[in-house]
């Protein structure tokens, strides 16, 4: 049977709900080897800040129980570097492209959306403001409602382009930064980002990570991700998109049918290089399956 | 395309005490491999290891139509303790070859190998390919290790090597002290243009060589680091090193896509 899968977030059509996760599919190009690229419904790529940074000092990740710890620190090679030596593979793929920004200060935030903006082949902006593992900016913005909604309106009225943003766990109540984001005029908000953990060497006694905490990602924290997206679904009327642990169809359409329009794959994408087709030809499965015939039909089907 | 795939073990046992050797039978591409190249092995199923693992290639060869691919590693965690557990038969989830391997020169006619503990594995593999592929040079291995017991891969090297120099820190066999000690005893014979050096081992072996070979012109010595990785194909920046770009100022670099190979000059080994 024939199965439509095309979402719709922010008035872009995604060819299916798959996304890739910002920070777990690089610019794209290092995945070639690996999947039909165009088969992807969007593929948000690394953050990017308006100057390169390097990054955290090593080491940056630590296995732990059904998941990782990772404290990157946002290493990236700038917005101006992405659209002359990444952006021009990107344009040829067939998929959505998502631009993944983050800065330290609002205007940083204007600068990277404006620049992102004027250049052809980025569909949509993802703002980060959640990163748990940068001293200023990311999470200091994603977890306060008022800076949240600043930056979201701040970035609005600088690009032309639709925008998703991107919020933290670690905070006490996600519902309130999603309604503040979606009263400040964003299209979409993703959810989850890492949620804040540490890891220690009991021999040596110091932190695992040289940052000493950092994002815990992978299928401990899918749980938890899927109670955020079920609570601001209830929450906000504009799209959700989940993510937070998805390893295969299953766990995709436990967040779709929880309400999530679409979902990003992360942590699963290090763990087999191909999984995000595997997840989009196991939805299709399961919809052509059960006689469904478009994926919007299942979104936000969850009986309680 | 190279995907991910699936790949049993063939035989493992092990040589020296937390040392084994496992060999997995492998895709045809896997025949292209060159030394110091690495693949990431992951436990089919399962969360626990959840990360796959980086393994240098210790051999590769053929018997008919099948590849196989030879693994040497030391039991050091939760990963190498689930994958020394594993018989004949079990299934694995294999990548690669992955990263960049070491280069050598065609010229190249004499070949010093300085391996400490387990770093020994890509450089058998580099002492195989030397002998296969420009015959007539000489490959010397200097190979340390904390005593006589844990003297790895110490009997193939005696096949493959024109000669095997032992190093050991408590002087239970061969010379009494480390790996870099024995070498700067025997730095005369490695002046020329045409001698390489290549090695593998601890970072603070490795911070000792490179100051040994102050003053040499760059490209003499080539080292495979070893790092923390989590994709092993350039997406995730877990393993980078932070390395100087020709003279100038060093930068993150992953050590899966750039490396894991780097010229020992431009790696900045910190304190």
């Amino acid at each position: 049977m024939n199965v439509k899968m095309g979402v719709d977030i922010g008035g872009v059509t995604l060819k299916n709900p798959v996304m890739t996760a910002s920070g777990t599919f690089g610019y794209g190009e290092e995945y070639a080897d690996y999947l039909d690229i165009g088969r992807l419904g969007a593929i948000v790529v690394k953050g990017l800040s308006l100057s390169p940074r390097e990054g955290n000092p090593p080491p940056r990740i630590i296995e732990t129980a059904s998941g990782m710890l990772n404290a990157v620190g946002l290493q990236n090679v700038g917005v101006e570097e992405f659209i002359d030596k990444k952006l021009p593979y990107l344009r040829t793929i067939g998929s959505v492209v998502v631009a993944n920004i983050f800065g330290e200060s609002v205007e940083d935030y204007v600068k990277v959306a404006d620049t992102l903006s004027n250049a052809k082949g980025v569909d949509l902006i993802e703002v980060n403001i959640s990163c748990p593992n940068v001293r200023k900016g990311g999470i200091a913005f994603g977890s306060d409602p008022v800076l949240a909604g600043e930056v979201t309106r701040a970035v609005k009225s600088a690009s032309g382009l639709p925008v998703i943003v991107k919020l933290t766990p670690n905070v006490t109540d996600i519902t309130k930064i999603a309604r503040s984001v979606e009263a400040a005029g964003a299209d979409a908000v993703s959810l989850i980002n890492t949620l804040t953990g540490m890891s220690i060497d009991i021999e040596k006694r110091i932190p695992h990570l040289k940052n000493i905490t950092g994002g815990l990602s992978g299928p401990a924290i899918k749980p938890v991700a899927l109670r955020m997206v079920w609570e601001t679904v209830n929450a906000v009327s504009i799209p959700v998109v989940g993510l937070g642990g998805i390893m295969n169809a299953s766990d995709a359409l436990e967040f779709l049918i929880a309400g999530a329009r679409a979902v990003q794959v992360g942590t699963a994408n290090f763990i087999n290089p191909s999984i995000a087709v595997d997840i989009i030809d196991g939805i299709e499965n399961y919809l052509s399956d059960r006689g469904i015939g478009d994926i919007n039909d299942l979104i936000g089907t969850l009986r309680i | 395309m190279k995907p991910e795939t699936c790949a049993k073990i063939f035989s493992q046992r092990e040589t020296v005490k937390g040392h084994f050797l496992m060999i997995v039978k492998a895709p045809v591409s896997f025949r292209e491999a060159i030394p110091g190249q690495f693949i990431m092995v992951r436990l089919e199923g399962g969360n626990s290891p959840f990360l796959s693992r980086p393994f240098s290639i210790y051999s590769i060869y053929s018997r008919g139509d099948d590849t196989f691919v030879e693994i040497f590693y030391k039991v050091v965690g939760k990963g190498t303790d689930a994958f020394s557990r594993l018989r004949e038969g079990a299934s694995l989830d294999i990548l690669g070859p992955l990263g960049r391997g070491f280069d050598v020169p065609a010229s190249c006619r004499k070949v010093a190998l300085v391996a400490g503990g387990i770093g020994v594995a890509p450089l058998s593999f580099l002492a195989q390919r030397c002998g296969e592929d420009i015959p007539g040079t000489e490959v010397i291995c200097y190979l340390g290790a904390g005593s006589s017991e844990a003297l790895a891969g110490l009997d193939r090297l005696e096949k493959i090597c024109s000669t095997v120099e032992i190093s050991t820190d408590d002087g239970s066999r061969g010379y009494h002290g480390s790996v870099t000690g024995l070498l700067k005893r025997d730095m005369d014979l490695y002046a020329d243009d045409d001698t390489r050096i290549y090695s593998c081992g601890p970072r603070p072996m490795l911070r000792g060589l490179q100051e040994l070979l102050k003053g040499r012109p760059p490209g003499t010595c080539q080292v495979s680091l070893e790092e923390r990785m989590a994709c092993g194909i350039g997406a995730c920046l877990g393993c980078v090193a932070r390395i100087r770009s020709d003279g100038e100022k060093g930068g993150m670099v992953r050590v899966c896509k750039e490396g894991p190979v780097f010229d020992i000059d431009r790696v900045e080994f910190g304190e």
